[in-house]
């Protein structure tokens, strides 16, 4: 591959950020050994990386093609899929998402991988509230969701978005920056986040 | 892909097993292959290590 080739492919996938690296750090601060983990929209791979240093086994799954090959040369176990939908039902005991949240005026939307990344579409919510419909599925019992979120997508909404689905949150870590600040939802089934931790 | 992967993976369609064929194996993982819904039998294509399991009308689009 030429140098301009691989530049070009790496303007594709998203880059850790500090959006990632709060995301990363929760989650390994937060897995217990032994357990299996997804990450979606893993990217590049960097917050499943982190995730499986803490000993436990990461997959990880993204839309993005150039993406999946990214995290795969990275050693993440990777499928290309859309979210949650190829899983099996009740086998993760976390699952890790650092979603597309900049709310975007449809005039704005460019029609490439980085924007799939970025954009949340009109109200930043638009990939999210999908994600929140299916994910309790893949849920292993006692398992939970971490969610980073930013205020810029309106977390009072996503909150209650995910309580109609009978899941509760709660802000486990933050991060302020200049113009927002950046948010680690802890979210599980309304069962589960009533048990004494 | 390795193949413990398969405890995991269902059709995203209708959720229901996959059967791998494989085509080349390269040590412990599966490098070219098929994954086949054993219900509805879609078929999803493992290329270069990695198992493409978007639903059929996601599958052509490809905005880069």
């Amino acid at each position: 591959m030429t140098d301009l080739a691989e530049r070009r492919d790496l303007e594709q996938v998203y880059q850790p950020a500090e959006d990632s690296r709060l995301l990363a750090d929760t989650a390994a601060e937060r897995v217990r050994e032994g357990e299996l983990v997804l990450d979606v929209g893993t990217g590049s791979g960097y917050a499943a990386s982190v995730t499986a240093d803490a000993g436990v086994d990461v997959v990880g799954v993204d839309v993005n093609p150039l993406a999946c090959r990214e995290a795969r040369a990275n050693g993440v176990p990777v499928v290309q899929a859309n979210l949650t939908d190829p899983f099996r039902d009740a086998v993760f005991d976390l699952v890790v998402f650092n979603p597309p949240y900049l709310p975007t005026p449809p005039e704005d939307e460019r029609d490439d991988w980085m924007e799939y990344a970025l954009s949340g579409g009109e109200d930043g919510r638009a990939v999210i509230e999908p994600f929140l419909d299916d994910v309790e599925r893949v849920l292993a019992p006692g398992g939970r969701v971490l969610l980073l979120l930013s205020t810029l997508t309106g977390l009072e909404a996503v909150v209650e978005y995910a309580g109609e689905q009978g899941l509760v949150a709660e802000e486990v870590a933050a991060e302020k920056h200049p113009f927002e600040r950046l948010v680690v939802l802890s979210i599980a089934p309304a069962d589960v986040a009533d048990e004494p931790a | 892909m390795r193949e413990d992967l398969m405890d995991i993976i269902c059709c995203p369609l209708d959720k229901h097993e996959l059967d791998l064929e494989v085509i080349r194996r390269d040590d412990d993982e599966i490098m070219e292959g098929r994954l086949v819904c054993t219900e509805c039998g879609e078929e999803y294509p493992v290329e270069d290590g990695i198992p493409n399991l978007l639903p059929p009308d996601m599958r052509e689009e490809s905005p880069a």
